[in-house]
């Protein structure tokens, strides 16, 4: 079951069969279905994952004709003018279609007309339908006017006036009927007949990042390979441009003239589209293949996509030095990165807690986000370091005794010390004793970061070492 | 030990930043021995009353408490670190009430925006603690500039106002020095930050060198070191961010609490000076709460006489106005009366209120006053009730606390319609600075915590809205184990079980302020130097920072200003039955006592009467047979949590129908006279059924002192007063087992006591009440037509929608005619019918028609519209509008069909349509020649009028459906009632109303077809299993037995339940043929719902 915010309230926006057969019904505020059923399963819309769908859906019918409409939220509109003999007369091909779309797990409902408005109201009412060429009238005619999806104040009008099916509504005279409500009413009952035509919009294409080359002598030089990688980068740069966007990942297919495929992709840290970057990045990663590509009898075919993109603004946006600094280091990350792979260079963020061992942490360096706090608020300006320059990983038991401090099995004369700083650990992930934090430094000039667990047993620890 | 005072506490009225009640800080810091203890919320005072209260109990427990030092910290918006504001003298508190006041009234409800510049024009007599800010780790704090940019001057806000910056605190000290002399101190605390000592040490030399002494504080947000956990959740609740999420912007550790002296002074060892600062600090201060002298507007007080002499002047003038002669026992009541106003000096507390009634009567607004003190006989000469006090016998001085010389409480109730001129006129008289609402603490109730607590520790909404699902209705006073449980989810798991733990500890915490509905406080000399006063969400409305108990502590008196739907459909149907019948009546001079009325009501015939409407008094009328008035008081009473949890109602009735004697219980022998609760009791056959009695009880059989049994009673009335209820419990049932009294008796006074808790009904407002319940059902008797007209005028109000109002007219052989174009007005209006009246339908019932086209169409009217094109000419109404009432068929006066109306209408050109589209219609329309439409079969128009009407003159939707339910054995309503007791049945209808009743679980629905209506009853056992039916259905079909009781009152016990609903859809002729995946078509285009929506009641 799916909610929706509409009218100031969370209401149901689609329901399985299940559940309208516990007698919930669309638009029913969630409030009073939950007091009806306590135990329902609730998930919120997702209008873009479900236009998804809807285009994946279309995607697979263009197999079957190539004007696929949409028509959001769940219907496709398929002209299969002069395709149907294809799959075997239009009986087979409608079908086809909802047996097909069925067996991936869809709730198919279709229906075949000369209109499109015509088709459309069959498949809602008539499932499986096929309308004899001209005859689309008398097969919608008993379908009630709702068929037809006017708007809903004319189609209770029509209601009211004990119009109900489309036939009735339709034996009335045309200007009765263009008086009450427009011509547009009128166009829209002709469309459906067939004595106007709607017109199809096919769908839009989606910007496609992928670019290809084919060899007609296969290659195996490994210049040419490259050169290849670059030009392609460079094209596929222009239609990234084109879009604002830039690619995060990348993948590079070769296909060998002997039907074997290779495929390697690279990833970087930020959205990129600079043509000899993304060549230098393939070239780190084919250096570190421990099986090096091996081209047998040549590559006849290259292709270089983008898989993941994000918006990135123009480059000529970064000239100042700083930025420029940071764009060498995204690099460097990302060659080291397709070599040694992204696990395995890290760098540290600041983590916003007072817990001092949880205060930073290492992150895959080209995923790690830009930490919202900076670095240097913890520190206070001409003020010593409250935190220690080593700090242990784990924190070293200690003794403290009355006059010195014992710490790897040696006795640490303190000369002074400050505190405490009282911490108390997280009580939501786990109950332990608040700790004291103290400055201390020995005889001998050496400064310690040390800790008490205020537990009934109080326990020292040295975290850190200052100097 | 050194000696203490804590002068910086942060209670949780500084909104999400406290963490303990002003309640516990007074305990601990008397626990701890602290000398004093200063509240200083976040610019409010607004938890200052409360540790008032709390230190005052303590004080004559222990005859010693911490004194309490009002306070403000004032935090800025300007950059201005947060300064801590105490008031030397009374002077100085006006002065600081004005300075928040001020800020407030700048800022947007809840918030007040500070600058340095006004405390420096206000700061005189104030004592001033500069904070400097902590220089903890946290993250500098945004200051919350968004809103600003209103007030004069304009400001900058400084960025970081946060970051420690020695010069500017200098500076400012400097600054405050100058113009405050010796009255400036620099606070320190020790927040265990690392490095503490050096900086107590700086800021030591900087008092030095400014020369302003150093005083210590712990800066406590809660009382005991436990409460930093829901500190943190509040935390995260005001910044909006998860526990994980929270990082720094929560206290580094637990150590803002009240610490005992020792530690305190162990913490300060290197500055002595700052704690012995601390007691000197508190002498200076001369101010307390005790000061706030309250007084009396002096505006109804003519001058020249005391306000004792005007009133006994009007008592004595109105006493004659009412009887002419006055009447013996009237006289001696009234001379008794007068005599304790006089000694309490409580005159112009009566003047006020008599003031605004007069204002009210002046402007023939009818009103009623209730209350203890609205059912004296002083009030009823007065006006201000229409209790005679010949005909219940009210004891005056029950009712008024002597020893406090406290004000007494006197709600008045106008009608709802028109209360808001009585409120301006209150505001013209007395002006803003002196009349202001008083507040209500809006706080967490278990709904609201859960669902914040949830998001704090990141649960899902899905999962937050499952717990607090659980809770039904939300009074409860804490989430329980079994209400997690119905949430369908594990208390044991442990994310869950401390998300629970935690919002159990916020439950009770206030949230907010808002106004309360209707309480006002007057004053003579300017309220805004008495207590802080803010704007409300409600333009040209304001609000104090005290709510109903504060004001009560400090006895300032309050006078509720409030709406009641009764009164505004009684005057409608006096106003009706003086126009159309030419008789005169009011409140007081409706004949009293008719035995028809009473003949009515012992047959429950109440539709639409006041208070006995519903189910449960419905039921109850017959069983307890009203003859007099004072039964209807009873009746009023009884049907209430209280008596019902105290399990008071079955013993009354058995005594009352002479079933089971009349007796008192009583103590053993040697602990008193044994009729001791005969005078209590007397009136009740001896049962409790009041609020009075049960108070009354507590002091004669278990001997509370008077003090007590008012504690008792206020700890009742607050919801949740930190558990105070429950110490009377043992004080109450054990001083009354401990006299001889058996203690199931003992126990269940004591049950009732609780009960009365929210929804307390002392026997004063019952008189006030059944008075109202007198007035409208003896116009229902009376003036059947003019009651229902008057009724269906006040909508919304009661219990029965308008389709119930007209069929009950119709039961009572009143006409009702249709909504017509040509007879109808926008109100429903009475019409000569032969000698009897009989009521026409407004345009006020068509739903989504309005009171401007309403006006419209009657002022063109004329001598009456001819056609349908008629009124689209003359009226310049829009197509809209005529296409509403085609739909609701007000053209059959033009004798036309409604199918063709409406056909017509559609083409009509809109006068509203724009040029280019106008086009497509024909400007001068030529006669159209055109087939006749299919026509109209009944059911459709019956559904048609209940979509436009939401109630049909044609036919019950349930007739349509006879035949079919007929087919199933199924009875109709009027079966059902004349079924005798025991048989098993079955019954369908429209649901009317669905109710649960407390927390029994046992669910009520009025059925109704066209034949009457059946009152079902679910157990709870069945309730879980037909939840689904019970809850979602518009048409039930219950299966099970009829239950009929000596007095005659039928139910139908459900077996079984079933959802019917389906079935409505065979009344439209094109009942569904095809199978449709867009369940939308079901719903019409404006949203209405064809079957209007029960009415539930929780």
């Amino acid at each position: 079951m799916v909610v929706e915010k509409a009218e100031n309230a969370l209401r149901l926006s689609a329901l399985d069969r299940k559940a309208s057969a516990l007698g919930l019904s669309i638009g029913q505020p969630l409030a009073d279905a939950r007091a009806m059923l306590p135990e329902l399963k609730v998930m919120a819309a997702n209008e873009p994952a479900d236009l998804k769908l809807l285009e994946r859906i279309a995607d697979w019918c263009e197999r079957f004709t190539p004007y696929v409409a949409l028509q959001p939220p769940r219907s496709l509109l398929l002209d299969v003018t002069g395709v149907a003999h294809l799959f075997g007369g239009e009986e087979a091909l409608i079908d086809t279609i909802r047996e097909r779309l069925r067996k991936q797990g869809l709730i198919v409902r279709g229906a075949l007309a000369g209109t499109s408005l015509a088709a459309r109201a069959l498949a809602r009412y008539r499932d499986g339908t096929v309308a004899p060429p001209g005859e689309d009238g008398r097969a919608i005619a008993p379908l009630p006017v709702e068929a037809l999806d006017f708007d809903p104040e004319t189609t209770h009008a029509l209601r009211h006036a004990g119009l109900k099916t489309i036939g009735q509504v339709a034996s009335r005279k045309r200007a009765e009927l263009t008086a009450r409500f427009g011509a547009g009413f009128v166009f829209a009952l002709d469309a459906a007949f067939g004595r106007a035509e709607k017109p199809v919009s096919p769908r839009n294409p989606l910007p496609d990042y992928r670019t290809e080359r084919n060899f007609a002598e296969p290659v195996t030089s490994e210049e040419i390979i490259r050169a290849t990688l670059k030009s392609l980068a460079g094209a596929l740069a222009q239609v990234l441009e084109k879009n604002g966007e830039g690619a995060r990942r990348l993948g590079a297919v070769f296909f060998r003239a002997d039907g074997a495929v290779a495929r390697l992709a690279i990833e970087t840290g930020a959205p990129t589209r600079d043509s000899a970057m993304i060549e230098r990045l393939f070239r780190e990663k084919l250096k570190s293949l421990a099986d090096p590509l091996d081209p047998g009898f040549g590559f006849d075919l290259i292709r270089l996509s983008a898989g993941r993109t994000q918006k990135s603004e123009s480059i000529a946006a970064e000239l100042d030095a700083d930025a420029n600094a940071q764009k060498e280091i995204r690099y460097l990350i990302d060659r080291l990165a397709a070599r040694f792979g992204a696990h395995r260079i890290l760098a540290f963020r600041p983590n916003d807690t007072h817990i001092p061992e949880a205060a930073w942490m290492a992150q895959p360096a080209q995923y790690a986000e830009d930490s919202k706090i900076e670095w240097k608020r913890i520190r206070r300006e001409k003020e010593s370091p409250r935190r220690p320059l080593r700090f242990f990983a784990k924190a070293e038991p200690a003794a403290m005794l009355p006059s010195h401090l014992r710490w790897r099995s040696v006795a640490r004369a303190l000369a002074a010390r400050e505190g405490p700083e009282r911490i108390a650990m997280e009580w939501w992930r786990h109950q332990a004793p608040a700790r004291d934090y103290y400055c201390a430094e020995d005889d001998e000039g050496r400064r310690y970061w040390l800790y008490r667990s205020a537990s009934d047993l109080p326990q020292w620890f040295v975290q850190g070492l200052f100097a | 030990m050194s000696d203490y005072a804590e002068i910086a506490v942060t209670t949780n009225f500084s909104f999400l930043r406290g963490a303990s009640h002003p309640r516990e800080f007074a305990l601990t810091a008397a626990a701890l021995g602290y000398a004093a203890i200063g509240i200083a919320d976040r610019n409010t005072l607004a938890g200052v009353v409360r540790a008032y209260d709390a230190l005052n109990q303590i004080g004559e427990k222990f005859g010693a408490a911490p004194r309490l030092l009002v306070g403000a910290r004032l935090v800025f918006i300007d950059g201005t670190p947060d300064i801590l504001a105490y008031p030397s003298d009374r002077e100085a508190y006006g002065r600081l009430c004005r300075l928040l006041s001020a800020g407030k009234a700048r800022a947007p409800k809840g918030e007040c925006f500070l600058t340095l510049e006004d405390l420096y024009e206000w700061q005189n007599g104030l004592m001033l603690v500069v904070l400097p800010p902590e220089r903890s780790m946290n993250p500098p704090e945004q200051p919350g500039g968004k809103y600003w940019n209103r007030g004069d001057p304009p400001l900058e806000i400084s960025r970081n106002n946060r970051k420690p910056n020695l010069k500017a605190v200098q500076g400012l000290i400097e600054n405050l020095r100058a113009r405050a002399p010796g009255r400036v101190w620099l606070g320190v605390s020790m927040p265990h930050l690392g490095d503490d000592a050096r900086r107590l040490a700086e800021w030591k030399r900087v008092a030095e060198e400014a020369g302003i002494p150093l005083i210590a504080t712990n800066d406590a947000l809660y009382h005991e070191p436990e409460r930093r956990e829901l500190q943190d959740v509040v935390t995260c609740i005001r910044e909006h961010v998860t526990l994980d999420g929270a990082g720094r912007l929560l206290e580094v550790n637990a150590e803002r609490y009240l610490k005992p002296r020792a530690e305190m002074a162990a913490l300060f060892e290197d500055a002595p000076e700052a704690i012995a600062e601390t007691i000197r600090f508190a002498d200076r201060i001369g101010f307390s709460l005790d000061q706030l002298k309250y007084n009396y507007p002096d505006e109804p007080v003519p001058p020249g006489k005391t306000a004792q002499q005007h009133l006994e002047d009007l008592a004595w003038q109105g006493a004659a106005a009412r009887y002419g002669a006055i009447p013996d026992k009237v006289r001696a009541t009234l001379a008794k009366e007068l005599a304790l106003i006089g000694k309490m000096e409580i005159a112009p507390y009566f003047l006020t209120v008599h003031d605004i009634v007069q204002f009210a009567k002046s402007k023939s607004i009818l009103c009623q006053g209730r209350g203890s003190a609205a059912n004296s006989a002083v009030c009823f000469v007065l006006g201000i009730t229409a209790v005679d006090p010949t005909e219940i016998d009210l004891l005056f001085e029950r009712f008024v606390s002597q020893e406090r010389k406290e004000p007494p409480d006197i709600d008045v109730d106008f009608e709802h319609e028109r209360r808001e001129d009585v409120i301006q006129n209150i505001y013209q008289r007395y002006g803003h600075h002196r009349a202001a609402l008083t507040a209500t603490v809006i706080c967490y109730r278990p709904r609201s915590a859960i669902r914040e607590v949830g998001k704090v520790f990141g649960l899902t909404e899905d999962v937050t809205a499952a717990l607090a699902d659980g809770v039904w209705g939300s009074w409860g006073e804490s989430l329980r184990e079994n209400e997690v449980r119905q949430g369908r989810l594990d208390p044991a798991n442990a994310l869950i079980a401390r998300a629970v733990k935690m919002a159990n500890e916020l439950i009770g915490f206030p949230r907010h302020l808002s106004q309360h509905v209707g309480g006002f406080v007057l004053t003579r000399d300017r309220l805004d130097e008495i207590v802080p006063v803010g704007p409300a969400a409600m333009e040209d409305r304001h609000f104090i920072e005290w709510d109903k108990d504060d004001i009560d502590t400090l006895m300032m008196m309050k006078v509720d200003v409030l709406a009641l739907g009764m009164l505004t459909c009684i005057r409608k149907a006096l106003d009706l039955i003086r126009i159309h019948e030419g008789k005169t009546f009011d409140l007081a001079t409706v004949p009293r006592e008719d035995p028809a009325v009473y003949d009515m009501l012992c047959k429950a015939d109440a539709i639409g009467v006041f208070q006995v409407e519903s189910r449960a008094q419905m039921n109850m009328l017959p069983r307890l047979a009203p003859r007099n008035f004072y039964d209807l008081v009873i009746e009023v009473a009884i049907v209430r949590p209280g008596p019902i949890q105290g399990d008071m109602v079955h013993p009354y009735l058995r005594r009352r129908s002479g079933a089971e004697k009349v007796d008192y219980p009583s103590p053993s022998p040697g602990h008193g006279p044994a009729d001791e609760l005969r005078d209590v009791l007397g009136k009740t056959m001896g049962v409790p059924l009041f609020q009075e009695q049960a108070m009354k009880l507590a002091i004669v059989a278990a001997k509370f002192t008077a003090e007590e049994a008012n504690g008792l009673r206020r700890s009742m009335a607050t919801f949740r007063n930190a558990g105070t209820i429950d110490s009377f419990r043992e004080k109450l049932v054990g001083g009354m087992a401990a006299r001889g009294y058996a203690r199931e008796f003992a126990e269940r006074c004591f049950k009732q006591i609780e009960g009365f808790g929210s929804y307390g009904f002392p026997e004063s407002h019952a008189a006030s009440f059944a008075h109202l319940v007198y007035v409208s059902a003896w116009i229902k008797k009376h003036h059947p037509a003019a009651f229902a007209c008057a009724l269906l005028n006040s909508q919304p109000m009661g219990f029965y929608a308008p389709a119930e109002i007209v069929r009950d007219a119709r039961d009572h052989d009143i006409e009702v005619r249709p909504v017509d174009v040509n007879f109808s007005h926008w109100d429903n209006t009475l019409e000569a019918n032969g000698s009897a009246l009989a009521l026409r339908l407004g345009f006020r019932q068509i739903g989504g028609f309005r009171e401007d086209w309403a006006l419209a169409l009657i002022a063109a009217r004329g001598n009456a519209y001819d056609a349908v094109d008629d009124v689209s000419r003359r009226a310049h109404l829009p197509k809209r509008a005529l296409v509403i009432l085609a739909e609701a068929d007000c053209f059959q006066s033009v004798a036309m069909d409604r199918r063709e109306t409406l056909w017509a209408v559609r083409r009509l050109a809109d006068s509203g349509q724009l040029p280019l589209f106008a086009a497509q219609f024909v400007e001068e329309q030529p006669e159209e020649e055109i087939d006749p439409l299919p026509s109209m079969p009944l059911s459709e128009h019956v559904l048609a009028d209940y979509r436009m009407l939401r109630l049909s003159l044609r036919a019950h939707l349930m007739f349509f459906l006879r035949d079919l339910f007929r087919g199933e054995g199924v009875l109709s309503c009027a079966e059902i009632s004349a079924a005798p007791d025991g048989v098993p049945a079955s019954c369908a209808g429209i649901v009317l109303t669905r109710q649960m009743p407390g927390d029994a679980g046992v669910v009520f629905i009025t059925l109704s077809d066209e034949t009457g209506v059946t009152n079902v009853v679910v157990w709870p056992r069945l309730v879980e299993t037909f939840r689904r039916a019970i809850m979602g259905a518009r048409l039930l079909l219950i299966e099970g037995k009829v239950q009929r009781s000596p007095e005659g009152v039928v139910h139908l016990v459900a077996d079984r339940v079933f959802d019917r609903t389906a079935e409505l859809s065979r009344l439209s002729e094109d009942a569904p043929q095809f199978e449709t995946h867009t369940h939308d078509l079901a719903r019409h285009p404006r949203n209405v719902r064809i079957v209007p929506r029960s009415r539930d009641f929780h």
